[in-house]
């Protein structure tokens, strides 16, 4: 038996959609970062799943997986520096409370 | 016997990350949450396993799982977390929130179960080999590019992070 490759990508909506709800309900920014990079994560399932199974497209779906990874890491570097910067100006990580993002 | 091993692999895997993915969102620890949200990212390079893709899987576990899951637990040990239990879910924007996702998300479930694979598909090698050819070969200068991006990121975090010398004076 083979799984079909609908099965695939409705996991990966799946996925991008609760990350979707994580970053529009959850106020802490740290979680909302930990949201984005699922979202991310499921473009990359979709990605691969693509290209291993879509049959006119080459292989080569893959690569774009890379730079997603490539983008991810450098967004949760950068993610993470201005909500360590932040904090330092006003004590919370609460998105509701951090109104001014001017240092 | 053999036949019901991928369907099987595949149920216990999207379980684990539909799971996992809503554990983030609901739960209120924010060290559990960080945790778990490396479960997903297991599972889902459990899945570029089972889809033959072996060496994105292993990107996977070594970026993800290991640098981005460490990243994210820094972000979580340096900041201070409030138990909010009760303002998680009853703010203004949580209906409009639930409305416009299940709106939008139920479609697309419909719709993405609609792909069917390619009739004629043989079975594949690893993806190691089209891979390196096609990341050093078509996509050369993009993956320059990327490079550059990730030191520029680097520094730029460096830079935000960094506490100023007079700034500790009075």
């Amino acid at each position: 038996m083979h799984v079909p490759l609908g099965a695939y990508l409705v996991i990966s909506s799946a996925l991008f959609f609760i990350g979707v709800a994580g970053v529009l309900t959850r106020r802490n920014a740290v979680v909302i970062l930990m949201c984005v990079e699922l979202m991310l994560n499921a473009a990359n399932l979709a990605l691969v799943a693509f290209s291993r199974r879509f049959g006119a497209i080459d292989q080569r779906g893959s690569v774009f997986v890379v730079f997603v990874f490539v983008i991810a890491a450098a967004e949760v570097a950068v993610g993470l520096a201005i909500v360590l910067s932040a904090y330092r100006n006003r004590p919370t990580v609460d998105v509701d409370e951090v109104r001014a993002l001017k240092g | 016997m053999f036949d019901l091993i991928e369907p099987i692999v595949f149920a216990i895997l999207a379980v684990g990350i539909v799971g996992a993915a809503a554990a983030v969102v609901l739960i209120d620890r924010i060290t559990s949450a960080a945790l778990l949200m490396a479960f997903t990212f297991l599972c889902v390079a459990g899945m570029f396993l089972l889809l033959g893709a072996e060496a994105v899987a292993l990107f996977q576990v070594l970026i993800y799982v290991g640098a981005i899951t460490v990243l994210i637990l820094y972000g979580v040990m340096f900041t201070p977390q409030r138990h909010r239990a009760y303002a998680l879910f009853f703010q203004k924007q949580t209906p409009l929130a639930g409305v416009v996702v299940a709106l939008i998300a139920l479609p697309v479930l419909v719709f993405s179960f609609s792909f069917k694979d390619a009739p004629d598909l043989q079975p594949r090698g690893g993806d190691l080999i089209p891979l390196a050819t096609s990341l050093f070969g078509d996509y050369a200068f993009p993956f320059e590019v990327a490079s550059v991006l990730l030191l520029a990121a680097m520094v730029g975090a460096i830079v935000l992070v960094r506490r100023d010398e007079d700034e500790e004076l009075p």
